[in-house]
């Protein structure tokens, strides 16, 4: 049996193909997320990539803010729900996952049996989450992925505000004209974002162990600043991105599941 | 049937405007009485009818003259709809000093709205001492003088205690109300808020005649097969429509609430004694477990896990008024004792403003989550 995670998020969309045994039989990544041909772009890459065809899935769980425009799928589910169950197959003894994705930032704590039992989700700001990333980077003429290189060259780090985008956006601009260290700027702009989700982190209070999903966790400068704030190492998962659709996959073999003990 | 008993009160919940079109034209006088508690068995007891000014859901334009962009959005919505007109007709407004931001709200609204007159309720913050009563009697005092002198209608203490009496039975039924409704799962999350939502508009010998009807309609029907998730419910306000449609789309039954606009009222009853006035003061004085009442040890707290565990609530959604002081005190408190108890808890914030709900919904659809693991 073949099960389907798609994860629409504001900026990307992601896809989890999984058999009944929980191997991952393909995952793919679209940088086009909710109101676009994201999602299927995804599908499209997923079934080619595992040879397979449309009737060959057997449920299709959707996750994500654009969860509710994919009419194909079987059912949603709240992308809270999947991170923390995709998060918990990525590392089985996780307690905390902190979500960072392209417009929002989740913390997440889990129980011994990898059930989510608390969560915290931020303001409506876009501080401390993505797209603060991509506003800088915008500024700093540099795409979102230069950013961790970047930041690896600084010998300082100059401090920006995690308080409001806007303001930061002008701060980088008169550090800018201030002659500002490039690297150093962007060492402080990861560790703003960094700094930010880590007070939703400490709300709930830090829990061990802790790991990191969505996109922004493949910027290695954010995930070292959050360890330098919450004192405590960050589990990473190459499949960081994919926790989402993972959890949305398996979500999925669930769903079957029930239904056939229904039937 | 009991369809119509809630067409009834959601008539009136959601259009009060036409209620108190109805009530000038039946030549009666109108008195706004603003959140959290006033005294409003003073106005009724004085031929007056109390409407619950609690402001609504609406774009905040000309309040900003007055207010900064961080304030509680009920008190910026109010002096928003007294400055559109929407009050207009209306005798005065009560507004008790429970927070600091409700005494912004007196003082702004004189130059906002000089039409409507503002009559303040200054109550101690200290309210159970025998001190604390002659300081809340003196404020009622001041409240029947003004309105004596606005209104031309005249206070007496038998009237009163008549009037205390109603507001007792109407408590009373409220409770009866919410109890029976716990029971009822196919009433829905926004009927259940017409219900509360309807009493601060409609005359209380009104609501109590609907609340009647509607108990015996809710006794005399089965409450079907409908399976719902029972969850408890706190804060200053649980009326956004669009946020009860989503508790409603999910699922989720309120089989108790520690609502300021809803059950926080029908709390605490007057013990009626030979002196009216200190009577009314000794109910605001016997008053508990409200984030508006000063209290050292926040019994509100343990409060609360108590009322959800009694109705069997599986989960604790802490409604947050966006700027409320107040609750947002209580509120790690609370999270504390609900985790504590093993009750999944979470909070949404929400001021009078929202159009997109898209946040609230991933939160409550996370919840239930919870809930069902």
């Amino acid at each position: 049996m073949v099960f389907m995670g798609i994860d629409i998020g504001s900026t990307t969309s992601k896809g989890v193909l999984m058999n009944e045994e929980q191997a991952i039989l393909a995952q793919h990544l679209v940088h086009a997320g909710i109101g676009t041909s994201g999602p299927a772009a995804v599908k499209k890459e997923l079934l080619a990539a595992a040879g397979l065809q449309d009737e060959d899935i057997d449920y299709t769980v959707v996750t994500g803010y654009g969860r509710r425009t994919y009419a194909e799928a079987d059912s949603q589910v709240s992308e809270l729900s999947c991170h923390a169950k995709g998060s918990a197959f990525l590392f089985p003894d996780v307690r905390m996952v902190i979500d960072i994705g392209g417009q929002d930032a989740k913390v997440i704590r889990l129980d011994s049996h990898g059930r989510m039992t608390d969560f915290v989700m931020n303001d409506k700001c876009a501080a401390g989450t993505g797209r603060f990333l991509e506003v800088m980077a915008g500024i700093l003429q540099m795409d979102v992925s230069e950013l961790e290189q970047e930041a690896a060259k600084a010998t300082q780090t100059l401090r920006i505000s995690s308080t409001c985008t806007v303001f930061a956006e002008s701060e980088v601009i008169s550090q800018l004209a201030a002659g500002a260290e490039i690297p150093a700027l962007v060492k402080g702009i990861c560790g703003s974002v960094a700094s930010r989700t880590a007070g939703l982190v400490r709300r709930m209070g830090v829990e061990e162990k802790v790991c990191m999903s969505g996109g922004v966790a493949n910027n290695g400068a954010v995930r070292r600043a959050m360890e330098e704030e919450l004192g405590t190492e960050i589990l990473y998962s190459p499949l960081a991105q994919f926790a989402g659709a993972l959890g949305a996959a398996l979500y999925a073999m669930e769903k079957a599941g029930k239904e056939k003990e229904h039937e | 049937m009991i369809s119509d008993v809630l067409a009834k009160m959601q008539a009136a919940a959601e259009n009060p405007q036409a209620l108190k079109e109805r009530y000038l034209a039946e030549g009666r006088k109108i008195v706004l009485t603003a959140p959290v508690y006033t005294p409003a068995e003073i106005i009724h007891s004085m031929g007056l009818v109390p409407m619950g000014a609690w402001g609504g859901d609406t774009q905040l334009n000309a309040a900003k003259k007055y207010y900064p962009a961080f304030l509680c959005a009920i008190v910026q919505s109010i002096t928003e709809l007294g400055m559109r007109g929407v009050y207009d007709g209306v005798s005065a407004i009560l507004v008790p000093s429970l927070c600091d931001s409700l005494k912004v709200l007196g003082e702004n609204w004189k130059y906002a709205v000089p039409e409507i007159p503002f009559i303040p309720m200054t109550y101690p913050q200290n309210r159970k001492p025998e001190y604390a009563l002659d300081f809340t009697v003196a404020g009622y005092r001041r409240v029947i003088r003004d309105l004596e002198q606005i209104t031309g209608s005249s206070f007496s203490e038998e009237r009163l205690k008549e009037s205390m009496a109603l507001y007792n039975e109407h408590n009373a039924l409220m409770r009866q109300v919410s109890a029976e409704l716990a029971a009822h799962p196919e009433i829905t999350a926004a009927e259940r808020s017409a219900i509360f939502k309807s009493a601060w508009f409609l005359r209380r010998e009104e609501h109590c005649g609907l609340c009647r009807e509607l108990l015996d309609e809710l006794k005399n029907n089965s409450a079907g097969n409908e399976k719902k998730i029972p969850v408890a419910v706190t804060g200053i306000l649980a009326d956004a429509p669009g946020l009860l449609k989503i508790l409603d789309e999910n699922g989720l039954q309120i089989v108790a609430d520690d609502v300021a606009a809803e059950s926080r009222q029908y709390r605490t009853d007057s013990v009626i004694g030979e002196d009216a006035l200190y009577s009314l003061a000794r109910k605001f004085s016997a008053r508990d477990c409200c984030s508006v009442l000063y209290d050292p040890e926040k019994k509100r707290v343990e409060a609360l896990v108590e009322t959800a565990k009694a109705a069997g609530a599986r989960g604790v959604l802490m409604i947050l008024t966006k700027f409320c002081d107040p609750e947002e005190f209580d509120y790690p408190l609370i999270r504390r004792a609900c985790t504590a108890a093993g009750l999944p808890f979470v909070s949404i914030e929400t001021d009078r403003q929202m159009e997109n709900h898209e946040q609230a919904a991933t939160i409550i659809e996370t919840f239930r989550d919870m809930m069902e693991d």
